[in-house]
């Protein structure tokens, strides 16, 4: 009997040439750096990567930079056109893989904590779509 | 083209059904996009890992939600 196909919500996307990703929010407190923790916990939820703090890699933690060396793609949530997650990476001598930005995906930056559901959802989509990626619509 | 999404309805099947949609509309193709989720069906199929893809029969990609741009390059052979 032919064994159950696996389902790759686990962890099994580098078994089949999928990439290995850990993820960095801004973690701004405005409501699109509030809104790129929520992406970023939510992707991690559907396996598309880890999701890690930004303070942590500017930081300069070693432990964190064995952990990136092997990972297969980088990528930065930026909430603002400030872009400080992209900022730090490079300041700790990263290469970023992909790189979105929340208000390049439609969502106005506002001094409010209040976000929607459909505003995360926008950019887990973006990541998913891969629109982060240099020469794609979200990329800077 | 066919173009078959196979996996019983996880998280990143519903990601690979709707990049592949807008892959198509991004291309200006004509495309029948089809969900198959009878696991029956997917063990013929000889899918180890889901999601996967088929276009015309012929399977792309197993085990991964492939991007947007990836999938515009298969699509166009």
């Amino acid at each position: 009997m032919a064994s159950r196909p696996e389902c790759a919500c686990g962890d099994t996307s580098a078994l089949a040439g999928g990439k290995k990703r850990i993820m960095f929010p801004c973690a701004g407190t405005a409501n699109v750096g509030l809104i790129s923790n929520a992406a970023a916990l939510q992707l991690a939820e559907e396996g598309y990567g880890v999701a890690t703090c930004i303070a942590l890699l500017g930081s300069g933690d070693p432990g964190l930079k064995k952990r990136m060396a092997d990972a297969d793609e980088v990528v930065i949530i930026d909430g603002c056109p400030m872009t400080c997650g992209a900022k730090i990476s490079e300041l700790q001598g990263v290469a970023i893989d992909q790189h979105i930005v929340i208000t390049a995906v439609g969502i106005d930056k506002v001094y409010e904590r209040n976000y929607t559901e459909e505003e995360v959802e926008k950019v887990v989509s973006a990541a998913w779509e891969g629109r982060g990626r240099p020469g794609e619509i979200h990329a800077r | 083209m066919k173009i078959e999404v196979l996996g019983t309805g996880c998280m990143k099947c519903k990601r690979l059904f709707k990049n592949v949609e807008i892959a198509v509309k991004e291309l200006g193709i004509t495309a029948e996009i089809v969900k198959v989720d009878d696991i029956s069906e997917i063990i013929n199929r000889g899918v180890m890992l889901t999601p996967a893809l088929a276009v015309d029969g012929e399977m792309k990609v197993s085990g991964r939600v492939a991007d947007v741009k990836e999938l515009k390059e298969i699509l166009k052979g």
